[in-house]
């Protein structure tokens, strides 16, 4: 990438990104650019290495070789690939839970000082789902039973899933039609190793329904589980005031970065920076207090449930320490760079590891331990205090570059505000789509990908949907793009949305884009598209509503089973940068049609954010029409001139 | 601005503008804590979170099998 400009369109990160040329500090764009060209084969996804015969390459262009030395065929390959990244994926987001549910069982027990059950709504709710019976029972004891019925969602060989029973009846009924409830989770999970070894499951249609019932087990299962029980544990999000991006650093305070995904540990960091001991330390090494800052999804946890800032996403990572004012980045599982290592030896931070499964090669590991999180915690901000004086290298935060954001909008609140406390409900969401002021309902997810201009996509075509009137429902690092663009305020919908997206927006003080949470947290999505379903008037399945699903800057094996698991629950799914099956033809085109007349979804790829939006509210027309709700509505292009028009 | 814009939706009524109170609140509005006992727990449950929760009342799917 020539123009360091075409980076990010984030003015901090592009500040840094200087100062770290200048620091001579390699980054992951200089480590693209070392890359570059990237192999053919792998983007088209033909290239095989499942055996030691291989690996194996197919000819995209129609040229020999059209064979592995196997005989398998290039839809095979790519369908074996594709199902191999969702069960990654999949595992990724289960495994967190995994964690979760054993924390969550501890607690229960009263094993773990310092956590409580905190949402007793949450765990009633989780309790009715599951059958277990509160009479006569108190918290704990209904606690305990909640987890361990959790527990078994993993092991399990047969039956369905519990959260299945939570989607619509219809969209339930399909899936059992189809062959593609999931059984339990890591049976789910080995199937897909088993079905990818050499000589197994060679039908690309067959490899892709279980990469359905894969991804089902992630979105309705491991990743909801990880939502419901950290809801109960740290409280179900409610709107809460935060601020955004690596403004947030303070020159004078100790700065302590948690990055990764799962909140046990930052939980206990953030209690372990406000200790009164901390502090006085903190005041003795010269530094005015302790900053606690998040970057991808671990910020997004605790962002929602105490306020504490957002560093950034993905991409900044490697910028955050280059400011030279970061002195301690805490690290757990998840989208951190190995790189970090490299960076944080260019300046003073101190990068710790915490979690067993995630050990980094030259960094100090700290494991975090459940019996005791405040001591690990309190030993994690101590080093960062104590390393508070050896910043070495110039000290450069983009100061500037601070937003204000709202988020905590779990599909429980989103219910509350739209009804209040005796009248909670969807009813004026589903109305106000049925009339026209909405037009419909997008997720926008996912990654930042450092082959696109970080978070421009995200932003375009979140700028660009709610022009045209449809509410944007947005997690991870999308939403924190789009918060940095201060589009995650109530006044966004005055100055970006169309005029009946932003009087619903105005009349209930809510922004026209609505923060959800972390990744595993999509199954907040699920939930709140269920609920409109089932409030009536749009349809019997989630496949009926005017909605879409994006991820115009994925990069993840997770955002492949996220986009998966709502093309399986019905809803038509648009990936940017790069597709993984383009090198098979038959396989490309069943997920990008075919697949919706079984499944009521589909995918497909765009890499123009504009031309992204343009396909997600054609969709939501057709959605319209078939409900007969449709009204000849004037789409608003949101072009350039418009755009500078806003900005001044 | 915002007086300019019209809802093309319900054929060009004037927007409202925003009625909400202008500046930041100190705190997040925890309307969780409003619920106290188990009893108004469940019964919030019930009523509001009827979609799930409600012995009677499934939404669009009343008339079939309880989700
Ligand atoms: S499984 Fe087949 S295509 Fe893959 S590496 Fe082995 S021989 Fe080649």
């Amino acid at each position: 990438m020539a123009d360091e400009k075409r980076k990010s369109i984030d003015p901090a990160v592009l500040t840094l990104v200087e100062k770290a040329a200048a620091d001579e500090v390699m980054l992951c764009w200089d480590r693209l650019d070392e890359q570059s060209p990237q192999c053919g084969y792998g983007i088209a996804g033909v290239c095989c290495r499942n055996c030691a015969m291989g690996p194996c390459q197919i000819n995209p262009f129609g040229d020999a070789p059209q064979k592995g030395v196997c005989g398998v065929d290039a839809e095979t390959i790519a369908a074996r690939n594709f199902l191999r990244s969702i069960a990654a994926g999949a595992a990724a987001h289960s495994d967190h839970a995994r964690a979760v549910v054993e924390a969550f069982i501890r607690t229960a027990d009263g094993e773990i000082p310092g956590f409580e059950i905190k949402d007793e709504q949450k765990l009633l709710s989780l309790a009715m789902d599951l059958g277990v019976s509160i009479e006569g029972k108190d918290t704990a004891a209904v606690a305990k039973e909640v987890g361990k019925t959790l527990r078994e969602q993993f092991g399990r060989q047969d039956g369905e899933l519990a959260f299945i029973a939570k989607a619509p009846i219809k969209r339930q009924e399909l899936w059992r039609a189809q062959g593609i409830v999931p059984r339990g989770i890591d049976r789910e999970i080995v199937e897909c190793m088993h079905r990818t070894h050499i000589g197994v499951d060679q039908d690309y249609k067959n490899l892709m329904k279980q990469a359905s019932r894969t991804a089902l087990a992630d979105g309705w299962g491991g990743s909801m589980i990880a939502t419901e029980l950290q809801d109960v544990l740290f409280g179900n999000p409610v709107p809460i005031v935060g601020s955004v991006n690596l403004g947030i650093l303070e020159p004078d305070q100790v700065n302590i970065i948690v990055h990764g995904h799962e909140p046990l540990l930052s939980e206990m960091v953030v209690a372990a920076s406000r200790d009164k001991e901390l502090l006085a330390l903190a005041k003795e090494k010269g530094a005015a207090g302790i900053n606690i800052g998040g970057i991808c999804c671990t910020a997004n946890e605790i962002l929602m449930r105490h306020g504490i800032p957002v560093a950034g996403n993905f991409l900044q990572q490697e910028v955050a320490v280059v400011s030279g004012a970061v002195d301690a980045m805490i690290v757990d599982v998840q989208c951190t760079l190995q790189s970090l290592t490299d960076v944080a030896g260019c300046y003073h931070t101190a990068l710790i590891t915490t979690n067993p499964k995630a050990r980094f090669f030259g960094a100090r590991h700290l494991e975090f331990d459940e019996a005791n999180p405040l001591v690990a915690a309190r030993e994690i901000v101590t080093i960062a205090v104590e390393n508070f004086p050896n910043r070495k290298r110039k000290v450069v935060i983009p100061t500037d570059n601070k937003t204000d954001m709202v988020a905590g909008f779990s599909h429980e609140t989103i219910n509350y505000i739209l009804g209040g406390l005796f009248r909670g409900s969807y009813r004026p969401l589903n109305d106000n789509i049925i009339n026209g002021r909405i037009r419909g309902i997008a997720g926008v997810v996912g990654c930042n990908n450092a082959k696109v201009t970080h978070d421009e996509h995200h932003v375009t075509l979140v700028k660009e949907l709610i022009a045209n009137d449809v509410l944007v429902l947005q997690t991870g690092c999308s939403a924190v793009a789009c918060a940095k663009e201060g589009l995650l305020v109530p006044e966004a919908a005055t100055r970006y949305a169309g005029p009946g997206l932003a009087e619903v927006c105005e009349a209930v003080g809510m922004p026209p884009v609505l923060h959800m949470g972390s990744c595993v947290d999509n199954s907040r999505i699920l939930m709140a598209a269920t609920a409109v379903v089932k409030e009536g008037g749009l349809g019997d399945d989630i496949s009926d509503l005017p909605c879409a699903g994006a991820a115009p800057e994925w990069m993840s094996e997770k955002a492949l089973s996220i986009g998966h698991y709502f093309v399986a629950s019905g809803i038509f799914t648009v990936f940017g940068v790069t597709w993984p099956t383009l090198g098979a033809k038959h396989l490309t085109e069943y997920l990008f049609s075919g697949i919706e007349e079984e499944l009521g979804g589909k995918w497909a790829f765009e890499t123009d954010p504009v031309k992204t939006a343009r396909l997600m509210i054609d969709h939501i027309d057709q959605k319209r029409h078939k409900l007969g709700i449709d009204k000849a509505r004037e789409r608003v292009l949101y072009d350039m001139e418009k755009r500078r028009e806003l900005e001044t | 601005m915002n007086d300019e814009k019209r809802d093309v939706g319900q054929g060009g009524s004037d927007v409202l503008g925003p009625t909400y109170e202008a500046g930041k609140p100190d705190a997040p509005d925890d309307w969780r804590k409003k619920l106290r006992s188990r009893e108004e727990m469940l019964g919030y449950l019930k009523t509001a979170c009827r979609y799930w929760y409600s012995d009677d009342w499934y939404g669009s799917e009343r008339r079939k099998t309880r989700a």
